[in-house]
């Protein structure tokens, strides 16, 4: 009877046939969500304990094991919830700077996956918001959705002779995303090693963004804004926005054909032409930044295409963050101009953003200042000459290496810096990495700062 | 004379300004001026009026549904979710009388007497959706249990009426994420699943197990 075991044991585990296509729940109430937490908390806990154990006998055992366990746990339990956890599941994906490599691979997975709605809920969806059904609006809809986009997913339909794409929220998201940053409090604590002080900054500045992800009539006159704006920029192309056809939970946009970034570069582009896209984003990036002042504050890769006649097309919104003058005018000076050369106007421009304390004393304002102003001089090494190649390795193992030495330096457990860095790192950061991905040379200079 | 609809368009609009039933045939006759002979040629009872009300908005729907171009491209999973989206909408626009309704009418542990008349055109329509999907494989055949498939959407049913009828929610949002995930999860339930499998393999254990002890033994 013995050999019966084996089999046996594999019953008590059904998650092996766990597949993300048929997974049908999205745990609703907020003991469910909590549970999910729980539970990948129990995971990592175990995925710590499996580490060491194995450690003892083996000493050479790397944590890349480690990391990829706890990645793969935490993937799963954020990709069955979907909306706003996904949405965190992406941005710490973005922070490639923070997080291990084998985390931001698995994160990376969620821009392209997440289980779809029930064609009778769109349809739904679309009677609610224009009282009429999608066959009745769209000369064509296919109710099979072709992608999801954290908080909705993408329909393909067509209108008069135009292909057109149609983006679908998911219901309760707005209602959600309060519960959800809560369950995420004690697990982005762990994960990236933060203060409750800080991490309270972060958490509110990351659900006034969310919410207003959920705000698609403020999306679509934000993007029409936006691509208006930008639409004299060399090689970036945006979809025209429907407002007739979009509402409360619908976006009705062109459909952008072309390629993912992962798909150009699998294509072996040329040097000229990463080039010319990498151009294009850096363009789009900086004119935002320092002609609009605000910034399309979610660069992953998800929301970038490459057309066919070799344009980087734009086509997501949602995140949009301004950038108020008190933030703005001490954050590019460091930059552009040359006080990062002057201590004493260095540490000024510090205190205003909060990375200096007032009721620091000196030796900590010694420790800052130099923690820094190597941290300011890495971010602004791009703006200094006048062409960056972005392909090279040893600015972003630098930028890497400061990222991990930040992490584990115990005066940065401390909430540091203004509300602002958040995004505006996280889209910078976004930015440079696309442009590693790319391995493209830029001009550096076509938008600068403005600095009064 | 009256028609059965003025009856009914008038009993709806007693109850909903009153807040109560009339007191008697007699005197809600007399208030619509027809003869009591009148009103018993339509209705034996007011609650057989409550009853017709649902009745009617349930064969609407699912006329209407079945109508719908989408409808044969659905899977039975599908249709089922259609059918209480199209319903829940199609509620909105009486619901002050649906609310009345299953509010006078409590009765917790059984089907409350105005939804009797819906109970048997639901489950005729269910079991219809459900040996659609027998048939094509969407759903699992299991002995005993597959004939009280009908009765586990039927408790959605009424579980669905009564979270709509709470619902307080913008555009009843949190009725579609009870629809959306009530249903998905009961038909997950009806699908093959690891359960099955286990069921099955405890089957070949006991009967080949036998077996083998049996061949040890000679």
């Amino acid at each position: 009877m013995e050999s019966f075991y084996p089999e046996m044991e594999s019953f008590q585990h059904p998650e092996v046939t766990h597949n993300m296509a048929e997974q049908n729940s999205i745990p609703v109430t907020k003991t469910e969500r909590s549970a999910k937490f729980v539970k990948t908390g129990f995971q990592i806990g175990g995925n710590y304990i499996k580490h060491y154990s194995k450690k003892l006998f083996n000493p050479q055992l790397g944590r890349d094991e480690l990391n990829e366990d706890n990645a793969t746990d935490i993937y799963k339990s954020l990709s069955e919830l979907k909306g706003s956890a996904l949405k965190i599941a992406q941005m710490l994906s973005m922070d490639k700077n923070i997080l291990p490599k084998s985390y931001v691979d698995k994160f990376t997975q969620s821009q392209y996956n997440a289980p779809p709605l029930s064609g009778p809920l769109i349809v739904r969806t679309f009677t609610k918001s224009f009282g009429k059904t999608p066959e009745a609006i769209y000369d064509k809809f296919n109710l099979v959705s072709t992608n999801a986009a954290s908080i909705g997913q993408v329909h393909e339909a067509e209108l008069n002779g135009k292909k057109l794409a149609v983006k679908i929220q998911y219901p309760g998201v707005g209602d959600s995303i309060s519960s959800d940053l809560k369950l995420v409090k004690p697990f982005a604590f762990r994960l990236l090693g933060m203060s409750e002080k800080e991490l309270n900054i972060y958490i509110k500045e990351v659900e006034e963004r969310l919410l207003e992800e959920t705000d698609y009539e403020l999306e679509v006159r934000r993007s029409i804004e936006i691509t208006q704006a930008c639409k004299d920029l060399d090689n970036v192309v945006f979809p025209t926005y429907y407002p007739e056809l979009s509402g409360k939970r619908v976006i009705t946009m062109d459909w952008i054909n072309g390629l993912h970034l992962k798909e150009f570069l699998s294509a072996n582009p040329s040097q000229e032409l990463r080039n010319k896209i990498g151009q294009a984003l850096w363009d789009f990036y900086n004119f935002q930044q320092h002609e609009l002042r605000a910034v399309h504050a979610d660069p992953h890769p998800g929301n970038f295409m490459i057309t066919p006649d070799e344009k980087l097309g734009v086509i997501d919104f949602g995140c949009i963050k301004e950038m108020p003058d008190d933030f703005y005018q001490p954050f590019f000076s460091l930059i552009s101009s040359g006080i990062i050369n002057d201590k004493k106007k260095t540490i000024e421009a510090f205190r205003k953003l909060e990375m200096i304390h007032q009721d620091d004393n000196p030796a900590q304002v010694e420790f800052y200042y130099k923690a820094y102003l190597e941290m300011i001089q890495l971010f602004a090494k791009p703006y200094i000459s006048k062409t960056f190649d972005f392909s090279q390795p040893e600015f972003f193992a630098n930028l890497y290496a400061y990222g991990e030495k930040i992490a584990k330096t115990p005066e940065f457990k401390q909430a540091r810096g203004v509300k602002h860095f958040i995004y505006i790192n996280r889209t910078n950061f976004g930015l440079y990495t696309i442009l590693h991905e790319l391995k493209a040379e830029v001009k550096t200079d076509t938008y600068t700062p403005h600095i009064t | 004379m009256a028609t059965s609809q003025q009856i009914r368009t008038a009993y709806i609009d007693y109850v909903l300004t009153q807040d109560e039933k009339p007191k008697s045939v007699y005197s809600f006759a007399k208030k619509l001026k027809i003869s009591e002979a009148e009103f018993y040629e339509f209705y034996s009872s007011f609650e057989s009026i409550e009853k017709m009300v649902w009745v009617d908005l349930t064969i609407e729907t699912i006329d209407v549904i079945q109508q719908q171009e989408v409808w044969n491209q659905y899977s039975s999973r599908d249709k089922m979710l259609s059918f209480f989206y199209s319903y829940v909408e199609l509620l909105k626009k009486h619901r002050s009388f649906i609310v009345y309704s299953i509010k006078s009418h409590k009765d917790r542990f059984a089907t409350p007497q105005v939804l009797s008349g819906v109970k048997p055109i639901f489950e005729n329509f269910a079991e219809g959706l459900i040996n659609e999907g027998l048939e094509s494989g969407e759903l699992a055949d299991r002995k005993f249990f597959s004939k009280r498939y009908k009765d586990a959407l039927w408790i959605q049913y009424a579980f669905i009426i009564n979270f709509w009828v709470n619902d307080d929610s913008t555009e009843f949002e949190k009725t579609d994420e009870a629809i959306e995930k009530g249903i998905q999860v009961t038909f997950d339930l009806f699908q093959r699943s690891p359960i099955d499998n286990l069921f099955e393999y405890g089957k070949f254990l006991s009967r080949n197990g036998k077996f083998s002890a049996s061949r040890s033994n000679s």
